[in-house]
């Protein structure tokens, strides 16, 4: 398996398509559906309440306690890099890298750009989801899930717009390890 | 208290599934949105399936939490193509960023440094910019059912079907994984007969073959433009552009009847003039073009289609029978097309001038059609009307494209094993 190569997930596609299938629908029985882009809204909301409590007083969001709170989502985030880093270690696979076999296979520069990309991306998907009220859990899973209209025009925009930057930024394909082989 | 507690293990749970699904990794998101990681989107299909479907009983039992995002369409445009080129560009989603970090990616570290500076910028420009804009075509926080004003059954029962449809059709992968393993028991065959027959058989089989495909290729263009004819015909009939006989809704019985009942076709008539004046305003110009056509000539166009059709769909399936049997490769493919093709025969043969009106199939008589034009539509005959004379013949069509692309298939097959030889 060399760096070229998508490696195969543990689960089949479709055990693991129903495995989080069963999880959201848990999540909307127990709770509410997934939504995990706000959270980092509501960080930086409340980061800016304690270093200028004074604007934030006047903010629309950051002086709204809901966007504020320390509540049911923020413990969901912090159970979900718990569970992440529990899973990759019991099936070891947890292994410091920087890079993609994409991104390797379509690029041939240095680690820091990929660094770079993912922060710039990592700006846009949050602006974008903030403006959206909502990213791929919210509009895309939960929103199906509960046949909002939102997630209509959510998933034609975002599905659109990611396969054309993938497209552009991805032409050439990697080997994509299949499961069994 | 027990906020904290069910709010980690629901993260917990939901981020080893993450891992387990290799959603986590960037590699199967990017490959997901380049339709190249099948694996990727039948997970994230599934998921978002079996997420609708318990949402739904859910909410049939009352014991759904619901938390609908509001619908301003400008901003969820805006934001979602925004946020399309962010996660094209990383391959991370605000949910998997997390999980991904915790597994030991550095990349998603900076990501998450990325959102953090986004989750500012978006709180900075929130009253000037997102709030105005949020003002526009805003539908407040409404589903599809309540805005059409239907139960969530008539949306989640289609998006299911559809869904899984599509799981269907991407099955195609695993067919192409097997044919490798179907080659692998052939070389001995070919080389032990190729070594005493000599490569010649090859060859003319190949020869044979094409001029089969030639006589397939122009039935197959025969039954499309008879399908056609018989297609525009019946919407000539049905929005009144052709003025319907009424003695020729019997065209079989048309001389009995009139000899016997004159005054019989006069109810008929009237029902026939009502529906020869259509839409008052529609199509005035297409009137005068129509107004050549006769239900005389509409029928002899239709009997000479249905006898077109039904020597092309023979000859169809019969020469897909003999290609099939020269064929040196590709056997999988090409019986399925010949299997194809045998059911759209079936499909497509007049049934009822056998079983009266026992069976039906595709092909429809002249008489047949004026008699379900000038029928009242009323109850529930209108929607059986469109089911025998548009949704069947759409799924004969179906059929022979099916049968065709199979046929394709087949010839690509057997032209990589020829230049392998």
């Amino acid at each position: 398996m060399n760096n070229l190569s998508v490696e195969s997930p543990p689960l089949s596609w479709w055990s693991a398509g129903i495995l989080l299938g069963l999880l959201q629908v848990l999540a909307v029985g127990l709770t509410k559906p997934l939504d995990m882009s706000n959270e980092f809204i509501v960080a930086d909301a409340k980061t800016l309440k304690h270093l200028a409590p004074e604007y934030a007083k006047t903010h629309p969001l950051a002086g709204n306690e809901e966007h504020t709170k320390f509540g049911y989502c923020s413990w969901f985030c912090i159970g979900l890099v718990g569970g992440g880093l529990l899973a990759a270690v019991r099936l070891r696979t947890w292994r410091a890298r920087a890079t993609t076999a994409w991104w390797r296979r379509n690029h041939n520069a240095p680690v820091v750009l990929r660094l770079i990309a993912g922060f710039g991306g990592g700006v846009l998907m949050l602006v974008g989801a903030g403006l959206a009220h909502g990213g791929t859990s919210g509009h895309l899973v939960s929103g199906w899930a509960q046949l909002s209209l939102s997630a209509v025009p959510f998933t034609i925009a975002m599905l659109g717009s990611g396969m054309l930057v993938a497209y552009v930024v991805y032409p050439r394909t990697p080997n994509i390890t299949k499961r069994g082989q | 208290m027990l906020t904290p507690i069910v709010g980690l293990i629901m993260g917990a749970m939901f981020g080893a599934c993450l891992v387990l699904a290799g959603l986590t990794d960037p590699d199967k998101i990017i490959g997901a949105l380049r339709l190249k990681d099948r694996d990727a989107i039948r997970t994230i299909l599934v998921f978002v399936l079996v997420g609708m479907l318990g949402t739904w009983i859910l909410q049939l039992c009352g014991t759904a939490n619901l938390n609908v995002k509001p619908a301003a369409i400008v901003t969820v445009l805006i934001g979602g193509a925004i946020f399309g080129i962010g996660f094209g560009l990383t391959g991370f989603s605000p949910g998997t960023v997390l999980t991904s970090a915790a597994s030991g990616r550095i990349d998603a570290l900076s990501t998450i440094m990325g959102m953090l500076c986004g989750a500012h910028v978006y709180v900075l420009i929130y009253p000037r910019v997102a709030e105005p804009l949020e003002k526009i075509a805003n539908y407040g926080k409404v589903t599809l059912p309540e805005i059409t004003g239907s139960s969530p059954a008539t949306w989640v029962i289609p998006i299911l079907t559809a869904g899984v449809f599509s799981l269907i059709l991407l099955r195609r992968q695993r067919s192409q994984k097997v044919e490798p393993q179907h080659e692998v028991g052939e070389p001995l065959i070919k080389e032990d007969f190729y070594a005493t027959v000599g490569s010649s058989l090859a060859r003319e089989c190949a020869e044979a073959a094409q001029v089969f495909v030639r006589w397939k290729n122009i039935a197959f263009a025969v039954i499309i433009l008879c399908l056609l004819l018989l297609q525009s015909s019946f919407w000539l009939a049905k929005t009144g552009h052709v003025k319907i006989d009424g003695a020729a809704r019997t065209d079989q019985t048309r001389l009995v009847r009139k000899a016997a009942n004159p005054a019989a076709t006069e109810p008929e008539r009237s029902a026939k003039e009502k529906v020869a004046q259509g839409p008052p305003e529609a199509g005035q110009q297409l009137k005068r073009y129509t107004s050549l056509i006769t239900f005389g000539r509409l029928a002899s166009a239709v009997r000479i289609a249905n006898m077109l059709l039904v020597f092309a769909s023979v000859l169809y399936a019969l020469t897909m029978f003999c290609t099939m049997t020269v064929s040196l490769g590709g056997q999988n493919h090409i019986c399925r097309a010949f299997y194809l093709s045998l059911v759209l025969l079936l499909l497509l043969l007049p049934w009822q001038i056998v079983f009266n009106s026992m069976g039906s199939g595709v092909i429809y008589t002249p008489g047949e059609l004026a008699r379900w034009c000038t029928a009242d539509t009323s109850a529930g005959l209108g929607a059986l009307l469109l089911m025998r004379f548009v949704g069947y013949p759409a799924l004969a069509a179906i059929l022979l494209f099916l049968a065709q692309w199979r046929s394709l298939r087949w010839r690509r097959t057997l032209m990589r094993e020829l230049e392998q030889e």
